[in-house]
Order: structure tokens, then C-alpha cells, then sequence
């Protein structure tokens, strides 16, 4: 038997998780996932009003309240049979077009970044060679005083002792393979990143009411009528423009830098097993003709359709009750009573395992990349050929940690590009008179809904039984589920504890190998599960068994 | 950012009893009372470093909070901008690490704004419950109170609404 690592907790992250693997000759050889937390919002919502389930949900995350709140009303609105205006759909995608660029930015430069770039080596790297580097990657090439000035400004970070997310790195690990030039230009997107993720949380509040948790979204469409004026819409349409020009001139430009010093992560961190998408941006109809399709691929990139009757989720492993796997619909969350053990052998998780006809499937930014690219999505193909012919890697190096980080950076590309002909839209929309965002229903006595949608993390969908005018039942299946979720009652691994599988581990005691994949991920615990643990954790532990 | 402008954000997650209790505060400001221009009144949730926008933008920053501090439920804290840090090295609840990372990375910014946490020692922080308990419902005045006094030291004004 190999060695045992466990990383508790990951992080950089939201929410509590746990990873242990077993370490043999240097590679990881089997793993195992565990969400610390219990999520119970589910039993809060039994017997209340439907319309005021996407006002609780947005709640159970610190992240992603929108998202929610999107299933959530979809959901309603597809149990009531309600269509819901075009300006109302614009608007939505605008919000949640919004919350990509501003997630997979903060991910990429604030939570992932720093395990591929060495924040302590930036401080030796030569301003003038960091310039010149930057002319020949960047979009917008910056000049050697600038880069200067940011090499002062970190040290007098590092020098206060103050690190915050910058603590208990690995610097200087042997895995860091960027020269300290290309540290340094990372860096200073890093900090330029921070100082847009401040200004495009504000696209949030123009449409959305309030950030942060947008209240503008109603069952039927959305309230924030007020702001539909042309001045609103300019000062949105500048923000997207100044995010849209990051994402095109130092984003994509900065990933495909790294990677090119990454490219054996081509080759690690892959799932290979099955790849699932709900889709999401609706282009006409909610449930139809979205930017991004939905569809189910495989490694051979063979595409399929998603059929959501074939979800279920399993509890075998999970510290819930025994119980078949159910169809949402029918769900259950009923967590065994008294204390619950932590055992690799037996149960070992709060999340449930989702499974898309018997297999565990990886959702997120890759999936939604992939089934594109097997349905040829003209510009979801471009990027991603243009990407594996800058790298020079294959397409089986799309089936990685690298693959997927780099699908983030290239969706957040189409989605950006996208956000323009919406604007438009609404602009001629309301210009021609048309200002409807409403559309008025009332509540049958019964009916059931599925609200899908494919947001920052992956795949979310929540369901909803209706009777008697009141919630009967409702369930949520998280992308962080999907991907974070423990073993099966066939001993499948989940995608996640798949993926971590034939990882190199240099130094068991820093296994920042082990991070790169967890954290290519964008794991978030905070609404597969929650809770605030006062008196533990006080420390990053890494435990070498 | 403007160096008058003074932001109180309530932070916690009000589905989790006594956790909510920075958002109820919030609440209840907004309702009960009209805050001069330079006061923004923000209800930050478990946003954590995603709040990083509104906290550099602030001039001064007031926050409310649940603050662990092994004391009796109910007891009032006050942390000044020194003590933060310091005093809450250890993990008291994940928001709050992730708000204190969010001050941390305001250096960055070149801007930390001077900071108070107004904290409530919670009974109950674990229970799924939109309520607070009522040893901490009964506190929720007296914690509006400090709020506005620490909104009148640092040169806002506000009056009752009618």
C-alpha cells in the first residue's frame, strides 16, 4: 500500500473539502473526495410558497447566489407553464453573462494562478525582460516601469507579513516552471485582475437591482424596469467592454503563456469517462437554441443529447440514509442520525453522487466546451483549435487540468463576445417600444418543474414539486455534486477522485500537484454543502500517513 | 473611492440562525432610518473576497458581524482596525477568513479602508433556521445602536424615518 495524503482543508476556495490520496512511487494511485459539510436547505423549503424558493436558495451559497435564484425560477416556471418575456430572457443572459466574466476571472487570476505561478521567484525576476515578455504575449504589452513598480508593491506585501490568500503556498516548489519574468507579468495581471473584479461586480447591480444577491429576478421574468433606460444600458455596455477587453487582451493571452511552460498537464488531472452540459444561454426560447449546447460526450467526443430521466443520485457512500439512487424529483436528503465517521472503506461524504445513466459525469467549463466543439460551435471550435495549435499538443490534451483550465479562459471568450448582440437587442427593443419584462400567471394547484441551467462551475438543475399551491418537494443537484461527489454503490470513482488518479507527487508533503487538479475544478463547497465550524481548522493541514 | 464615504456591510448567511445576524441588522438600518449621502448601507452575504469591490471602494468600513470570542451569547464586540488581524488569526467561520483575505488583498489595491467590526457573540450558528434565537433577536437593537454611533464618530449623520 502507498503512502496517504490528505490535504484538509483545500484552499482558495469556498466551503470545506477534503482530499486524501494514495501516493505510490511518486503518482498518485487512488483517491478519495469528501465534502465536510451537510446542506440542508432542501427541508427548509417544504410546504412554502414557490415564489419565494429562489429567495432562500440564493442564500445557501456565498458565491453564486444568481445562479440559484436563475434555476430556481426556471424551475417555477416551467412547473406553471409560464413564458417568460424576451427582454426578461435578455436580461437574465445579461446578469448571468455578467457573473462568467467575473467568476472565471477571479478563478483563473485569484484562486487557480497561484499554483502555477510563483509569487516569491516574481520578486527576482528583471522588469526590463518581464516588458519585453510582455510585448511578445500580451494584447497589451506593458512597459518595464510599470513592472517595476509592481515588483515594489509585492515585496512590501510579502514584507508585511499580511500574505491572506497568499499564505501557505508552496514557493519555490520544484513544480513551478514558469522563469521568474513570466512570474512577474502573472502577477501584475493578478493585481489588475483584483481591481476589475471590483468594477465588474457592478454590472451585477445595474440589472440586477442589488448586488451583491440580485433581487430583480421574479417567477415570470424580472422587475428591475427602472434601469432600462439608454444611460443604464451605456454604463453596463462599458463595463462589459472594459471586462470583454481583459478577457481578450491579457486572459487568454496570459493562459496560453503559461501553459505553454504547462504542457505535460495536457497529459494529467483527465476524467476521460463521460462529459455532461445542460446549456445555457437562450437565444430565443428558454429551452431552446442556446449559445452553448447542452449534450452528454464521451472521450471519442460521440455526442448525445442530455435526457435529464437518466440522473440519479446515489447515497451509498454518502452520510445519508440507505436508499436506491433517485431521480431528483423524487430525492430524498435524509442524513443518518448521530455522529458520522469518516471512512474511506464505507461512507465518507456529505455530497450525494450524482450519475448520469449509471456513470459519473465531469461538468463545468470543459464539458460545456466539449459538447460545442462535438456539435462544431463555429467559435467555440476556433479558440479551441487555435489554442491546441499555439500549444502544440494534440486533442487528447483537451482531457486534463490544463484542457480545462483552458475551456474556462475560451468560454469566457464566447460568452463575452455573446453579451453584444444582447445588448443590442434590448437597445432596439426598448427603443422601438417594447418594454415588457413581465409576464403575469397564477399558481395551479400542481404541476412539476426542472430549472436548468449551465453556470460558472457546471451543470445546475433544481426541481420542483408543486401541490396544493406550496412546495411538496424540491431538490438541487450542484455542479460541485456532480464533480466532488464520493464513490457509487458500484465503487465508481467520482470525477474529481478519478481525475486525481496518475497524478505526479513530487514531495508528499507538498502535494501542490494534488491543488493544480483539485483546483481546476473551481470547487465550492459552499452549497453542495454548509456550515460555519467554529473550532477547527484552524490550520492548512497536510497530513502524510 | 472617496475617503468620506463610509460603508457598514453586514455579512453572514440568515439561513443559518444567529448567523444572519449582520444581514438583520443591515435590514433593520435601512428600514428605520435615512442615512446621509456618503453612507452606503450593503447587505454582503457570504460573499467573502467577492465583496472585495465594496470594501476598497469605502472610505471607512464598518462591519457587522457574528464574532467568536468565547463569551456569553449576546455579548457585544468591538474590534478596531489593529486588533483585526490579530484577533482574528484564527478560522472563526470561513465568511470571515475570506473577509478578512479581502481586507488583506486591499493592500494590493493600495487602499485598505479603515475598518470596525461591530460583533454579536451567536448561540447558534449551526441550525438551518431563518430566525434568529431569541437570546439574539433580543440583542438586535442594541447592536443597531452601536452602529450608529460608530456612524456619528466617524462623521455621518442620519435621522428616523417618518
Amino acid at each position: 500500500m502507498g503512502k496517504r495524503i490528505i490535504v484538509d482543508p483545500i484552499t482558495r476556495i469556498e466551503g470545506h473539502l477534503r482530499i486524501e490520496v494514495e501516493v505510490e512511487k511518486g503518482k498518485v494511485v487512488d483517491a478519495w473526495c469528501s465534502g465536510q459539510m451537510f446542506r440542508g436547505i432542501e427541508m427548509m423549503l417544504q410546504g412554502r410558497d414557490p415564489r419565494d424558493a429562489h429567495h432562500f436558495v440564493q442564500r445557501s451559497c456565498g458565491v453564486c447566489t444568481y445562479v440559484h435564484a436563475l434555476a430556481s425560477v426556471r424551475a417555477v416556471e416551467q412547473a406553471c407553464n409560464i413564458e417568460i418575456p424576451e427582454n426578461a430572457r435578455i436580461i437574465r443572459n445579461l446578469l448571468h453573462g455578467s457573473q462568467f466574466q467575473h467568476d472565471h476571472i477571479v478563478h483563473f487570476y485569484h484562486l487557480h494562478a497561484l499554483d502555477w505561478v510563483d509569487i516569491v521567484s516574481a520578486l527576482s525576476a528583471d522588469p526590463a525582460k518581464t516588458a519585453k515578455l510582455s510585448e511578445n504575449v500580451s494584447g497589451r504589452p506593458q512597459n518595464s516601469a510599470y513592472f517595476s513598480e509592481i515588483q515594489t508593491r509585492l515585496k512590501t506585501f510579502v514584507n508585511s507579513g499580511q500574505l491572506g490568500p497568499f499564505n501557505n503556498a508552496y514557493w519555490g516548489h520544484s513544480a513551478y516552471n514558469l522563469p521568474a519574468e513570466a512570474n512577474l507579468m502573472a502577477s501584475a495581471h493578478y493585481i489588475e485582475g483584483l481591481k476589475l473584479q471590483a468594477k465588474a461586480a457592478r454590472m451585477h447591480a445595474i440589472f440586477g437591482g442589488k448586488n451583491p444577491h440580485p433581487q430583480s429576478l421574479v417567477v415570470g421574468g424580472i422587475t428591475s424596469v427602472r434601469d432600462l433606460t439608454p444611460e443604464r444600458i451605456d454604463e453596463y455596455t462599458q463595463i462589459w467592454k472594459e471586462t470583454k477587453a481583459f478577457v481578450d487582451e491579457v486572459y487568454l493571452p496570459d493562459l496560453l503563456a503559461i501553459a505553454s511552460f504547462y504542457k505535460e498537464w495536457g497529459a494529467i488531472g483527465g476524467n476521460n469517462d463521460a462529459y455532461l452540459a445542460y446549456g445555457e444561454f437562450p437565444q430565443k426560447k428558454v429551452d431552446d437554441d442556446l449559445l452553448l449546447p447542452g449534450g452528454v460526450v464521451d472521450a471519442s467526443l460521440a455526442y448525445a443529447a442530455v435526457n435529464t430521466d437518466k440522473i440519479a443520485e446515489d447515497v451509498t457512500r454518502a452520510w445519508y440514509e440507505k436508499g436506491e439512487a433517485k431521480h431528483p424529483l423524487s430525492g430524498e436528503t435524509k442524513p443518518i442520525a448521530g455522529e458520522v465517521f469518516y471512512n474511506t472503506d464505507d461512507k465518507y461524504s456529505w455530497i450525494k453522487a450524482p450519475r448520469y445513466a449509471g456513470k459519473s459525469a465531469e461538468v463545468g467549463p470543459l464539458a460545456r466546451v466539449l459538447v460545442a466543439y462535438a456539435k462544431g460551435h463555429d467559435h467555440v471550435k476556433k479558440l479551441v483549435d487555435h489554442t491546441l495549435k499555439t500549444l502544440d499538443v494534440g486533442k487528447g490534451a483537451l482531457f486534463s487540468t490544463l484542457g480545462r483550465t483552458a475551456a474556462r479562459a475560451i468560454e469566457t471568450v464566447v460568452i463575452s463576445d455573446a453579451m453584444e448582440g444582447w445588448i443590442e437587442t434590448l437597445k432596439s427593443n426598448i427603443a422601438s417600444g417594447n418594454k415588457k419584462t413581465y409576464q403575469p400567471w397564477t399558481m395551479p394547484d400542481k404541476g412539476q418543474g426542472g430549472g436548468l441551467n449551465d453556470v460558472p462551475r457546471g451543470a445546475l438543475g433544481h426541481w420542483i414539486d408543486i401541490k396544493g399551491g406550496k412546495i411538496k418537494n424540491y431538490q438541487y443537484v450542484v455542479p460541485s455534486t456532480w464533480n466532488f461527489g464520493p464513490r457509487d454503490s458500484k465503487k465508481q470513482k467520482g470525477p474529481v477522485e478519478k481525475s486525481l488518479v496518475g497524478t505526479p507527487v513530487a514531495d508528499p508533503s507538498k502535494p501542490i500537484e494534488v491543488l493544480r487538479t483539485v483546483h481546476s475544478f473551481d470547487p465550492c463547497l459552499a452549497c453542495a454543502v454548509h456550515v460555519i465550524d467554529p473550532h477547527t481548522n484552524q490550520t492548512y493541514e497536510v497530513k502524510v500517513i | 473611492m472617496d475617503n468620506n464615504n463610509i460603508t457598514v456591510l453586514g455579512v453572514g448567511n440568515i439561513l443559518y440562525t444567529d448567523d444572519g445576524v449582520g444581514i438583520r441588522v443591515v435590514e433593520k438600518l435601512e428600514k428605520e432610518y435615512e442615512f446621509s449621502e456618503n453612507i452606503d448601507i450593503i447587505d454582503g452575504g457570504v460573499l467573502g473576497v467577492n465583496l472585495l469591490g465594496v470594501i476598497s471602494n469605502a472610505g471607512r468600513l464598518i462591519v457587522v458581524d457574528t464574532v467568536l470570542n468565547h463569551a456569553q451569547p449576546g455579548d457585544l464586540h468591538r474590534l478596531d482596525h489593529d486588533q483585526i488581524p490579530n484577533r482574528i488569526l484564527a478560522k472563526n467561520s470561513l465568511h470571515q477568513v475570506d473577509l478578512i483575505e479581502a481586507l488583506t488583498l486591499c493592500n494590493a489595491l493600495d487602499h485598505v479602508p479603515q475598518t470596525t467590526i461591530i460583533g454579536i457573540e451567536p448561540k447558534d450558528i449551526e441550525t438551518l433556521n431563518e430566525h434568529l434565537t431569541p437570546e439574539i433577536g433580543a440583542r438586535l437593537d442594541d447592536l443597531v445602536q452601536n452602529v450608529l454611533e460608530e456612524v456619528l464618530r466617524l462623521g455621518g449623520s442620519f435621522q428616523p424615518r417618518a
